[in-house]
Formats: C-alpha cells, sequence, structure tokens
C-alpha cells in the first residue's frame, strides 16, 4: 500500500492532465488536477522547512568543519518565521481598521427582538436560483408574508439587496425597509451592527443617556454587556506628552468634549477613540498661506535677506515665481460659484416607482435640485479681503459669506475643501527654502527662518499622531502585512536578504573573469569557434560592438558585431536550442510514461509494499 | 622584459584580477559613464506589442524575479511598469516566486503610486500576490483564475475589486508581461498560458543574459518580444523614455542606461583577460611547458 497509493495519485493525477490537454470538454478536470497540485506545493514548503531543520541541526550536533554556518543558518531561519509568521512589529492593516469606533462582540441572535424592522412584502426568488446577496442572507428573512430584517441595515446592504432584483417596485420596498431600519433618531450615525463581523460598534463616546437608551431596548446578558462594554471603551482615557503647542491652539468644537489640554504638564488627553477627520482637524492649527504681493512681499524677502546675503537673480525669479504661484481669490470665487450650481440628483426608486404608476412612461432617472447660487458683490469683497488679511480665519470668512448672502451647504463643503487644500505658512516656507536653495546658497540663519513654521507644525503633527494611535483600539491586531515598511521582517528583507542575495549574485563577476583569465583557451578549433563567439556576444552586448565595426560599410552591415550578434542568437543559438529541446520533450514523454505506468518506481525511492 | 611580463601574467594571483573587476565596474558608476543605445528588433518588438494597446485594455505583469537578479532586471520591470501607466491599461501584479511579492510593492510604491497618483487600487491596478506552485499555478489560471486567486494580496474578495470582476482567467488579459530571473519565468509562461492559446494569449518578455538565449527558440510565433538582461533593458528604456520621458525624464527610468556604462568596460576586461590568458597558453606552449 505504500507504494501503490502514490502510484495511483500519480497515475491518476498524470492522466487527468494529459486527457484534460487534448479533449476540452475535460478541461476541468485538469484545473481540478493542478489546483490539488498547487496545494501540495505549498504544504511542500512546510516539508522543506522541517527538512532544513533536521540537515542542519544534524551538522550542529555532529559539529563538523564548518558546522557554524549551520548555526547562523538555523537561527536566521527561525529568526525569519517568527518574525514573519506571527507579524512580530506590523501594525493593523489601516484600511481595514474602524478609526473613531469602539466595537464589542454580539451574536446576530442576541440583536434586540424591538429593533427588528418588519414590513409586508415578499422576498424576490430568482429563476436561476441565486441566493440572497451575501451582506444580507443572515439578516433578511420571510416572516408570515412580511419581509424581516433584523439590525440596522448600512447603505451598502441596500445597495447589494437593490441590485438583486432590478424592478423598481422591489427596489423601492428596499428604500422603505433600509429608512425603517435603522437606529432611534438619537443614536443615528453613532450606533450600528455590523452582522459579518458580529460586533456592535459605536463612534466617539457614549454618553449616559445613550448607554441607557440601548440598554433600554433588550434585557438580555449578552446586549447588556455588549452596551456596558462599548460604554467603557468609547470612554476610555489615553494621555500623551506633548513636547510643544501650537501658539493659539483652539480644540475644534467636535472635539471639545473629546480633547483637554494641560499647558503646565504637556499633556493632553483624549476621551474615546478618534476618527481620521477629528484627527486631521485636531491637527490643522496652523494658518493657511494667503497671497503675499506687494508691500508684504518685500517685507518678507527682507526678513530673509536680513538674515544672510541677499539674494542671487535666480534666487530672485525663483522667490517671485514661487510666491506668484499660490491662490487667487479670482480662483476661490470660480470654486464656489461652481458648487453653488444646481445639482442633478439621481430620483430614488420610489420616486420613479411613483411616476410609474402614474403612469409616466419615459422616467427620467435624475432630476435638479436647487437653484443656481452665485457670490453676490458683497460676497466676492469679502473672498478678496479674507485673501489680504493673513489673520483671517476660514470659520469668520464663512459666517461673514452667509450673512452677505445666500450662501449654499455646497459652497460651505467647497470652501473648505479649498481651504483644506492651500498649504500652510509653514508648508509654503519649506517649499520657498528648497526652490531657494536650488537656485544658490542660503545661510543656516536664513534656512532656520523658513524651516521654524514647518518645524513647529511637524511636531505637533507627531503628536497629534501618537494621540490617535494610543485612542485606537485594533480591532484586527493581525491584518497587518508581514512585509509592511518599518516592520521587523520588512527591515531583515531589504538590509540583510537584499543585499546579501544581490552580493552573492554580482560576485559571479569577479569568479567568471578569474576563470575566462585562466581555463578559456584556444587549445582546438572547437574551443577556438566557442572563443570567437565568445567574443563578438560580450562587445555585442555593448555600444562597444557598435563603435568598432561602424565604419563598415551599408553593403556589408551584416559583419558589424551589433548585427552579428543578433545572427548568432537568432540562428546558431535557436537552431541549437531547439534541437536540445526537441530532445528533451522526446525524453520527458517517454520517461513521464514509464512513470505514469508505474514501469518507473525510482521516485518512490527504495523498500517493499 | 617579455619574461618578466610572461612570469607575472604567468603566475598572477586571482586577487589582481579581483581588483581590475571591482576597478572596471565601480569608475564607471562613479564618474556616470555612459553610451548611446541603439534599439533592436527585438526591443522594439516588445514596445510595440505595448504601444498597441488601447486605454483600459488589460496586462498581466508576471514580476517573477527576486533581488538576487534585481540588477538586471529592475531596470526593464521599472520600464514596464512606466510604460503600462502611460498607456493607461489595466495593470494586474502577480509573481510566483516567494519574494517577488516584495518586488512588486517596489514597483507600485516606487512607480506607480509615487508617479501615477491620479491611478486607483482596484480600478486600474491590484496585486495579486504570490501563489505557491510554480508552473501549476499558470496551468490553473490560465482557465480559471478564481480557482486561485480568490483574494488579492491584501486579502480583498477578488469579487469585490472592480477590475477583477469581469476576468474569468489569464486568456482575459490582452498581454502578458513576463520579467523572470530564474525557475519558473518567462518559459513556464510560454510553455503553459501562450502555446496552448495562441489566439488569446500575447506576451512578451524581459529576462536576464543566461536566460535569453533559452528562450530565442520560442521567438517570435509564441514570443514575439523580447528583452535580454540590461542591455535590452537599456534599449526599451531608450524607446519609452524618448516617447513618454518628457524634456527631463527622471533618472529612475534611464537605470538600464546607467548601467550600461560599467557593463562595457566590464565585457572589454573579459576580452582582455582572454587574449591574455590565451597569449600566456601560446607561450607556454611554444615553450614547452606544462599547460
Amino acid at each position: 500500500m505504500k507504494r501503490t497509493i502514490p502510484l495511483l495519485i500519480t497515475a491518476i493525477g498524470g492522466f487527468a492532465l494529459i486527457v484534460a490537454f487534448f479533449i476540452p470538454e475535460t478541461e476541468g478536470w485538469g484545473e481540478v488536477a493542478a489546483i490539488w497540485f498547487d496545494i501540495l506545493a505549498s504544504i511542500a514548503f512546510i516539508l522543506g522547512g522541517g527538512n532544513l531543520l533536521k540537515i542542519h541541526l544534524k551538522k550542529i550536533s555532529d559539529r563538523p568543519a564548518g558546522w557554524g554556518y549551520s548555526v547562523v543558518t538555523v537561527i536566521a531561519f527561525l529568526i525569519t518565521l517568527t518574525i514573519g509568521f506571527l507579524k512580530i512589529g506590523s501594525p493593523p492593516a489601516t484600511r481595514q481598521e474602524y478609526f473613531g469606533e469602539s466595537f464589542a462582540p454580539l451574536r446576530l441572535s442576541a440583536f434586540p427582538d424591538s429593533q427588528v424592522t418588519r414590513r409586508p412584502g415578499q422576498i424576490p426568488v430568482k429563476a436561476d436560483g441565486a441566493p440572497l446577496p451575501a451582506s444580507v442572507r443572515e439578516q433578511l428573512s420571510q416572516e408570515n408574508g412580511q419581509i424581516a430584517f433584523r439590525g440596522w441595515m448600512a447603505p451598502t446592504q441596500k445597495r447589494d439587496l437593490s441590485n438583486f432584483q432590478d424592478e423598481l417596485e422591489w427596489q423601492c420596498a428596499v428604500e422603505t425597509l433600509f429608512a425603517e431600519a435603522q437606529p432611534p433618531e438619537s443614536l443615528s450615525g453613532k450606533v450600528r451592527y455590523d452582522a459579518d463581523h458580529g460586533a456592535l460598534g459605536f463612534a466617539g463616546i457614549m454618553q449616559e443617556s445613550e448607554r441607557d437608551a440601548l440598554l433600554a431596548m433588550e434585557s438580555g446578558p449578552e446586549w447588556q454587556q455588549a452596551v456596558g462594554r462599548l460604554f467603557e471603551q468609547s470612554r476610555a482615557k489615553h494621555i500623551v506628552v506633548a513636547t510643544s503647542f501650537p501658539e493659539n491652539l483652539s480644540i475644534p468644537e467636535s472635539l471639545a468634549d473629546a480633547v483637554s489640554v494641560d499647558a503646565q504638564d504637556n499633556t493632553i488627553t483624549v476621551t474615546g477613540p478618534l476618527s481620521t477627520s477629528q484627527r486631521d482637524a485636531l491637527a490643522r492649527q496652523f494658518p493657511i498661506a494667503h497671497p503675499v504681493a506687494g508691500e508684504r512681499r518685500r517685507e518678507l524677502r527682507g526678513e530673509i535677506e536680513k538674515r544672510g546675503s541677499s539674494f542671487t537673480d535666480a534666487q530672485e525669479k525663483t522667490f517671485e515665481k514661487t510666491l506668484d504661484g499660490t491662490w487667487t481669490p479670482q480662483q476661490l470665487r470660480t470654486v464656489l460659484d461652481g458648487a453653488g450650481k444646481a445639482a442633478e440628483q439621481d430620483k430614488t426608486a420610489c420616486e420613479m416607482f411613483a411616476e410609474k404608476t402614474a403612469g409616466v412612461r419615459d422616467i427620467e432617472p435624475t432630476k435638479t435640485v436647487g437653484e443656481d447660487t452665485t457670490l453676490n458683490e458683497a460676497q466676492v469683497a469679502l473672498l478678496t479681503r479674507f485673501a489680504d488679511d493673513p489673520d483671517a480665519s476660514p470659520g469668520q470668512l464663512i459666517d461673514d459669506l452667509k450673512a452677505a448672502g445666500t450662501f449654499t451647504g455646497g459652497q460651505v463643503a467647497a470652501l473648505n475643501s479649498f481651504i483644506a487644500s492651500i498649504p500652510t505658512v509653514g508648508q509654503r516656507n519649506k517649499d520657498l527654502c528648497f526652490a531657494l536653495l536650488r537656485a544658490g546658497p542660503l545661510t543656516q540663519d536664513q534656512r532656520d527662518l523658513l524651516f521654524a513654521d514647518d518645524r513647529a507644525q511637524h511636531s505637533w503633527r507627531v503628536t497629534v499622531g501618537e494621540l490617535f494611535a494610543a485612542a485606537h483600539v485594533p480591532k484586527y491586531e493581525w491584518s497587518g502585512e508581514y512585509r509592511e515598511q518599518g516592520s521587523p521582517f520588512w527591515w531583515m528583507f531589504e538590509y540583510a536578504f537584499k543585499p546579501l542575495t544581490a552580493t552573492m549574485f554580482a560576485m559571479l563577476a569577479f569568479y567568471v573573469a578569474s576563470a575566462a583569465f585562466r581555463a578559456f583557451r584556444a587549445k582546438n578549433v572547437e574551443a577556438s569557434l566557442l572563443l570567437g563567439t565568445a567574443f563578438i556576444i560580450l562587445l555585442g552586448q555593448t555600444f562597444a560592438g557598435v563603435l568598432l565595426t561602424s565604419w563598415l560599410p551599408e553593403s556589408l552591415s551584416g559583419l558589424r558585431i551589433n548585427n552579428l550578434t543578433v545572427y548568432i542568437m537568432s540562428v546558431f543559438n535557436t537552431a541549437g536550442n531547439r534541437a536540445i529541446m526537441i530532445g528533451i520533450a522526446l525524453g520527458i514523454a517517454s520517461t513521464s510514461l514509464k512513470v505514469l505506468l508505474g514501469v518507473d518506481r525510482s521516485y518512490l525511492g527504495s523498500g517493499d509494499d | 622584459m617579455i619574461d618578466i611580463m610572461y612570469d607575472i601574467l604567468k603566475n598572477l594571483d586571482r586577487r589582481w584580477i579581483f581588483l581590475l573587476m571591482f576597478l572596471s565596474v565601480g569608475i564607471p558608476i562613479l564618474f556616470q559613464l555612459q553610451f548611446p543605445e541603439k534599439p533592436t528588433g527585438l526591443a522594439k518588438a516588445v514596445f510595440k506589442e505595448i504601444e498597441n494597446l488601447d486605454e483600459g485594455d488589460r496586462v498581466l505583469l508576471a514580476w517573477d524575479f527576486e533581488p538576487a537578479t534585481e540588477g538586471e532586471l529592475g531596470p526593464m520591470a521599472t520600464a514596464f511598469a512606466l510604460h503600462c501607466c502611460k498607456k493607461k491599461v489595466k495593470m494586474y501584479f502577480l509573481s510566483l516566486l516567494p519574494v517577488g511579492p516584495q518586488m512588486i510593492d517596489e514597483t507600485i510604491s516606487g512607480i506607480v503610486e509615487k508617479d501615477f497618483p491620479d491611478l486607483v487600487y482596484g480600478q486600474d491596478y491590484v496585486n495579486l500576490g504570490y501563489k505557491s506552485g510554480y508552473e501549476g499555478v499558470i496551468k490553473v489560471i490560465i482557465t480559471d483564475l478564481r480557482g486561485l486567486y480568490s483574494t488579492d494580496a491584501r486579502g480583498t474578495n477578488i469579487d469585490q475589486i472592480p477590475m477583477c470582476q469581469d476576468v474569468e482567467s489569464v486568456q482575459d488579459m490582452d498581454l502578458i508581461l513576463s520579467v523572470s530571473g530564474s525557475y519558473p519565468g518567462t518559459k513556464e509562461w510560454v510553455q503553459y498560458a501562450a502555446t496552448p492559446y495562441p489566439d488569446k494569449v500575447r506576451i512578451v518578455a524581459g529576462c536576464t543574459g543566461v536566460q535569453s538565449p533559452l528562450l530565442y527558440p520560442y521567438i517570435p510565433e509564441q514570443l514575439p518580444g523580447l528583452l535580454g538582461a540590461i542591455k535590452g533593458a537599456a534599449e526599451y528604456e531608450k524607446l519609452v523614455v524618448k516617447k513618454y520621458g518628457g524634456l527631463e525624464p527622471d533618472p529612475i527610468y534611464q537605470e538600464g542606461i546607467r548601467r550600461m556604462g560599467p557593463q562595457l568596460v566590464a565585457h572589454v576586461l573579459m576580452i582582455v583577460l582572454i587574449v591574455v590568458g590565451n597569449i600566456v597558453y601560446f607561450m607556454q606552449r611554444a615553450r614547452g611547458e606544462r599547460t
């Protein structure tokens, strides 16, 4: 049996692949055999690792000459395996983390019955028997002529469910179900249930009233425990020591409850997790760069030149060009006018279904929402004033714009987005410094002046980053890549494996040169032919070949070394290799048949049944 | 004088040869020695195959090389990536070697993300990562990609990646770009992907100097274009940079041309060494000494 089973596996696998190659209908057999081969090949890595350990541990045990290398091999192998396998030092994958949220495990069956949404209707049955989308399969059911949804529906679930049946009536029903299957209004946007992960999530800090509202939904112990856990997690405090604080530090309104600063102890405390938008808002403490023109430009130049030498001509041009490249009030006006235009919005399925029921034949899928809003003269003047005043704040500008005329929510968003894209004074000065350095020299004092704001900004961003990391509770500790940049495995690969293997390969050049000098001799005709060919190929692989024979006339261009190289490679080399390949192929065919038919059993090793 | 030279060369310590080789490579690197390149037919064929692609076509980039051969193959991988990004084709990266994913990472972070930030992961490029099984992997994915690749390298379900949703097998690719340094590599892609499906699968490749003679028998029917070693990379780079490099091309896209300088001097040194070695050999024979 010890030999019969491997023989059978080999024969069946081999013949399946042969049959699959010649008969298209049996292509699937080949696929299955190949997939099994791939699975076995991955298992072979484990055997290979075991074998490596066995051989080298034996060497270490026997202590022959050079056993120290075996020690190095075993240690390197174990370290690499441990660090890579356990993902030591690899941070969780950011794309799989949920920042700003706390989670507690909760089975779907423990979800409150009071939060199950039911509405009259029938879940469609697909003609091809396709099941419901995977994202809703567990939560959606048919109960006594009603569609029931257990949990709160997420927008992605709504999309999957809508796409399940391409009919307006069904899509309208899904829209209605989505609107109803939501948490109470006081908790909307804060609490959610993820059935795929079996987890209850809460964004931000949970207030006591919110906890009580959640607890009142269900008296089951699992639910009560999950809510209690979320309450604790969302209110956990974390303290980070800051090296310095920005001059005019102001905590954004959205973080007033979550972040507090103790300037005396140089500490900053955060309650609960921070979302990425909260982190960015907290980091944004530095003034944006307003256009610098006229007197202010002269002042800035004077200030820089005062700390060192005057600008060279090239630096002067660079200085002007860099500062001319900043934003203008006209650009901002164009953006805001664009954002004020009436938007084309998709109609809801229920709107289109209502139109269809009313007998409308050509239903338009979109509708126009709102009216075109352009800035009035007073608002335009505010933009100009904002650009000219380096101390003006974007928040004040929004208030002023609203007071001066119509200013839509879309325009507010566009303004915020525009402001976020403007570099800060620190970033602008840093860019200016690099540009000036490319055009000429700057003294250390001049560089320090231009870098000062950026250094302060960088320091604060690091502090906020630390705070963000401290406040985050990873949901999937192991989700990071083992080779994530900066991880120990990455370091080993970049600074040990990569240079060592490259060095090993590069050393070939030295040995080949030495061998060529000592052994590449024209001992007979065959060796002389080989030598001549080697010369042509070696020269033809570089510009030397072109250079040496470029003087040959066009009629003799075939004798140019670069052309001779191509000729040798494509004629002599190809002919020789094809002959060898055909021979090998015939050998493989006969050997494979012997193996598949069990005539050649040498691959099984020695031993009897 | 001749006798002195003869004695020196006959007993030349190999460490002097090592030193000469070190200098012949080191000095051109130090002085940035560069020479013009004239693209040959094979490099032009590779360039043409990619040029013929339309925006949105699918290209499989099989990065089957490792750090040991990165010196030879890195520049052509970079040039391939640049060309594909400029052509705005959809790029599907994969590797059949265990350390191939790191090579893919380098291309993605060093070229795609750095110089083409508007390209979106999952829509314009995807990293399918490494799968064990050597040519067995090719054998499966040529008819059923999902048979082995149920997720990408990040663990995202392949059905949730927009650019993978309508890809059933490698036969749906418009071109395969294979960069290979060893087994498995271009030879296996030709044998198991291009040869059984000649009407559906087209492949061009870049390989090491050692491998290229073994791939010539497949040219031009099964393998329309081939870049052999750093020379092939330099020729192809010249074509790509000329068309897409702009007035001041980034040096990263001319690495092959840069590496041809040391190669020229090293090759000339090899020829000189062989000639000198043979002179010594014939003098030994003439003097009746044991060779």
